[in-house]
């Protein structure tokens, strides 16, 4: 990288025209000097003319030179590119499914710039798309090669992508069910951009204002589906604000309070709304409702108390803001980072361990895109395994919904073809174990 | 034995995908400098030829006059367009810088698990975003998506937009700005030995022949053997000499397919293919490799199976949705490869519940806890209409 910095700065130093371009008014200087000469003594025009002649000659080679030098600065840096990106093939994996499925690439852009927030982007996208869709880039070269097209593999799928793309908005969001089934994509991709502009909006008063209110709002109307999620949040957003009433931060009026010179108007207000709204947790958070509640015992000086985890936590803002586009997502049925982030950037680690698989696979012909699974293990940082994995320790295989993983009676899982090669239908011994036992007795597990 | 997992980060393979970013301003560069030159030795031959004309011929102070001032002139001209050429190659020397920077970016972090990396990668998607934005025609998008983020150095928008709106007026069936393209181009179609522009003569020709009017057809036949005739390859004279046989409505190969209107969409993907090769840029958008790549890599099994994984989905709060289930790319990912795997990877202290579902110890209590079920008695997180007892869980052995 060193090298071609460097050799990009030469070429920007050295490598461009401005000398060449000076050169040149040297050149225009001497012809208009020339003219000069010829206009005030004609007689001695072919002299003038003669002299000329060489001065004229240089100065050009001259531009020459300058040029030759912009010339070798390139071929310097193609070098030090050649060099830098010496042995990198991109893969050529020619039947990739987003060739196979336009649309369903749109589909999953659009709602990438929902979710990033970007919704201008969106909705250009989403008119470009649908005034233009899935431009059928080898349409024409099938037609003249007959029939090599990759329609083969993705008859199944052509009902759905006869559609356009953006009716698949429908189904997304939990409750559009009231809108009705002639609905035209557009709305229902609107509605999916009113969603994230009201996530946006909440998350820009989390972060930006310090205001819990339309996320406290917003978990009260989803109170249900989060407790059935096991989620906190509507809890911890409260908790917040216990504190944020308590220590008196977002109300000027008691910073300026000459009546309250102790401050107590906090710890009252914080009193008050925790009577209002505790009660409503009491099932669920009973022992944290009231050791919150306990913290006004040791007004002022909570520092120096066991609260001060509690009231001087200055992550929390941010965690309770991560922790709402968690849930804001979860209830949606999204993941909470966008998947096409996620993927294109496991994409990105994974492309080397591919680019090298392809080009050990080409030499007896294969590709990996037309395999039900990977031929080689691609490592990826931990936060981007999401499922847990179940290889089987007997055939070394994954489990898959046809080949699902079995548990025996003692308690260790094989996968089922393993089990009926291991049993042959009789009493058999656990592979791992002395425990005997009966195929029958065999019970399918979910990972 | 390959890792199972790494947060190692190998620069210089890590830039596989990026390798068009600096070469396509480079390529761009080049041509420039050889549009200067020309210029250059143009003007240098014709000014020095002229210079010995009136050297010659010097009876007449007047016309010795002219021709210094004709010789000026050009030199003006000359220096006015090199001027204009160092604009463009300065534009293109500080685009090169900036992804330069960019890629030094990634070089300075020092691992996948930086938080560094996230938004380096981000940049990254987003550049993939206008690469395919811009090869799908999407340009307003591209542009607009460019300019909020911020990243109108490391996007090549003028690039595309011109081979876009080539390739249009090819689909609408006009040689005329593709065959100037090719002229700007020669020397890199030469040596890349394309039939690109044979393949557009032949076009011509074959629409001058597809009326079967008689004085089109001598047209043609002129056209033919003024473009078609002299170049290396005679197969071209060939198809064009046999398609005068036959009216446009033949059945007979391949003559039917040469007067196919197809031909123009064919050409216009020629054209694009080409295009794309001389300015290095890969012939298929960066998103597609990077994305079905990343596809194959996170997928497994339990994303398309029939039964609810217990380990990653959208009903608690406890797991993050896993990237592949999402709905964005569910459908997408369906046909792909998925990852492989050569052992198991569970979470710790693996549970059986009486449903067959497995759980890690910890989680399944700490969401249970959450969710308020009873002292001694456990409940399914992805299915809570079931209570069971306590004793009923089970140890698993995963091995």
């Amino acid at each position: 990288m060193e090298t071609l910095r460097a050799e990009h700065q030469r070429l920007e130093k050295k490598g461009n025209l401005k000398k060449a371009v000076d050169d040149v008014q040297k050149t225009i200087d001497l012809l208009v000097a020339a003219r000069d000469a010829v206009s005030a003594d004609p007689t001695a025009a072919s002299m003038t003319l003669a002299k000329l002649k060489n001065p004229v000659k240089q100065s050009f080679d001259k531009v020459k030179d300058d040029m030759q030098e912009v010339y070798s600065a390139q071929n310097r840096y193609t070098k030090a590119l050649d060099k830098k990106f010496k042995s990198l093939n991109l893969p050529t994996a020619n039947s990739d499914p987003l060739t196979t499925h336009p649309n369903l690439t749109n589909r999953a852009i659009a709602m990438h710039l929902l979710r990033e927030g970007q919704f201008n982007v969106a909705s250009t996208f989403i008119a470009e798309a649908n005034a233009k869709p899935s431009q059928s880039n080898s349409a024409g070269v099938d037609d003249l090669s007959a029939s090599s097209g990759p329609s083969a593999s993705s008859g199944q799928d052509t009902t759905m992508e006869d559609k356009t793309w953006s009716q698949d908005f429908a189904g997304l969001t939990s409750d559009v069910d009231a809108m009705s089934d002639g609905a035209s994509g557009l709305e229902k991709s609107t509605e999916l951009q009113e969603k994230f502009a009201e996530m946006y909006h909440i998350l820009h008063a989390l972060r930006k204002e310090q205001d819990l209110g339309p996320a406290i709002l917003w978990a009260r109307e989803h109170s249900e589906a989060l407790e059935l999620r096991g989620s906190n949040l509507e809890f911890e957003l409260c908790r917040l604000r216990f504190v944020e009433l308590y220590s008196g931060w977002s109300d000027p009026d008691s910073m300026q309070d000459s009546q309250d010179p102790q401050g107590f108007t906090g710890p009252l207000r914080a009193l008050q709304y925790a009577r209002e709204v505790f009660p409503h947790f009491s099932n669920r958070y009973l022992r944290e409702t009231s050791t919150l509640l306990g913290s006004l015992a040791f007004f002022p000086s909570l520092d120096s108390s066991p609260y001060k985890q509690t009231f001087f936590n200055d992550a929390a803002w941010e965690d309770v803001a991560s922790s709402f586009v968690r849930e804001f997502c979860g209830l949606l049925g999204l993941s909470e980072k966008s998947p096409l982030y996620t993927a294109v950037t496991a994409g990105g680690i994974a492309l080397p361990v591919l680019e090298k698989l392809e080009r050990k696979m080409g030499e007896v012909g294969g590709q990996w895109t037309s395999v039900n699974e990977l031929p080689v293990e691609i490592p990826l940082p931990p936060s981007y395994l999401f499922h847990s994995i179940f290889v089987c320790p007997v055939s070394k295989e994954q489990a898959t919904d046809v080949n699902p993983p079995m548990m025996m009676p003692c308690g260790h899982i094989i996968a089922k073809e393993s089990l009926e090669k291991v049993s042959r239908g009789n009493k058999f011994k656990c592979p791992y174990c002395p425990n005997e036992s009966h195929p029958r007795e065999a019970k399918q597990v979910y990972m | 034995m390959a890792e199972l997992t790494t947060t190692k980060l190998v620069p210089d393979s890590h830039l596989l995908l990026d390798q068009p970013l600096l070469r396509l301003p480079h390529e761009l560069a080049r041509k420039n400098f050889k549009n200067a030159q020309r210029a250059f030795e143009r003007t240098r031959d014709d000014t020095l030829s002229s210079l010995d004309n009136a050297t010659k011929a010097t009876s007449n102070p007047e016309a010795t006059l002219a021709s210094i001032d004709a010789m000026i002139a050009k030199a003006q001209t000359l220096k006015r367009k090199l001027e204009a050429f160092h604009t463009e190659e300065t534009q293109l020397h500080r685009q090169s810088r900036a992804r330069l920077q960019h890629l030094q970016d990634l070089h300075d972090i020092p691992s996948l698990a930086d938080v560094k990396y996230d938004e380096w990668s981000k940049v990254r998607l987003d550049r993939m975003l206008v690469d395919y934005l811009l090869r799908m025609g999407y340009t307003d998008s591209a542009r607009q998506l460019a300019k909020e983020k911020g990243i109108d150095e490391l996007v090549d928008i003028e690039a595309f937009m011109q081979c876009g709106s080539i390739e249009r007026s090819l689909r609408h069936g006009r040689t005329q700005e593709c065959l100037q393209w090719c002229g700007e181009n020669k020397q890199a179609l030469k040596k890349m030995n394309s039939s690109l522009e044979l393949e557009l003569r032949l076009q011509q020709f074959i629409e001058l022949a597809r009326s079967g009017d008689m004085s089109k057809l001598i047209e043609a036949t002129i056209h033919a053997k003024k473009y078609l005739g002299a170049q290396q390859d005679p197969e071209f004279g060939l198809r064009a000499g046999g398609l005068l046989a036959y009216p446009a409505d033949t059945m007979t190969e391949p003559y039917k397919s040469m007067y196919s209107p197809n031909r123009w969409n064919h050409l216009a993907d020629t054209f694009v293919k080409t295009h794309h090769g001389i300015f290095s840029l890969p012939p298929k958008p960066l998103l597609h490799i990077a994305l079905s790549a990343g596809l194959s890599a996170l997928k497994t099994p339990s994303c398309h199976s029939a039964y609810a994984s217990s380990s990653s989905n959208s009903s608690s709060s406890t797991t993050s949705v896993c990237p592949i289930c999402s709905t964005e790319l569910n459908e997408l990912a369906r046909n792909v490869p998925y990852a492989h795997h050569s052992k198991s990877y569970v979470e710790n202290d693996p549970v059986v519940l009486p449903n067959g579902r497995i759980y890690g110890r910890d989680r399944l209590m700490s969401m249970n806890e959450k969710i308020g079920t009873a002292e001694g008695k456990i409940r399914d997180p992805t299915d809570l209409s079931q209570e069971y007892d306590e004793m009923e869980i089970k140890k698993v052995f995963i091995s």
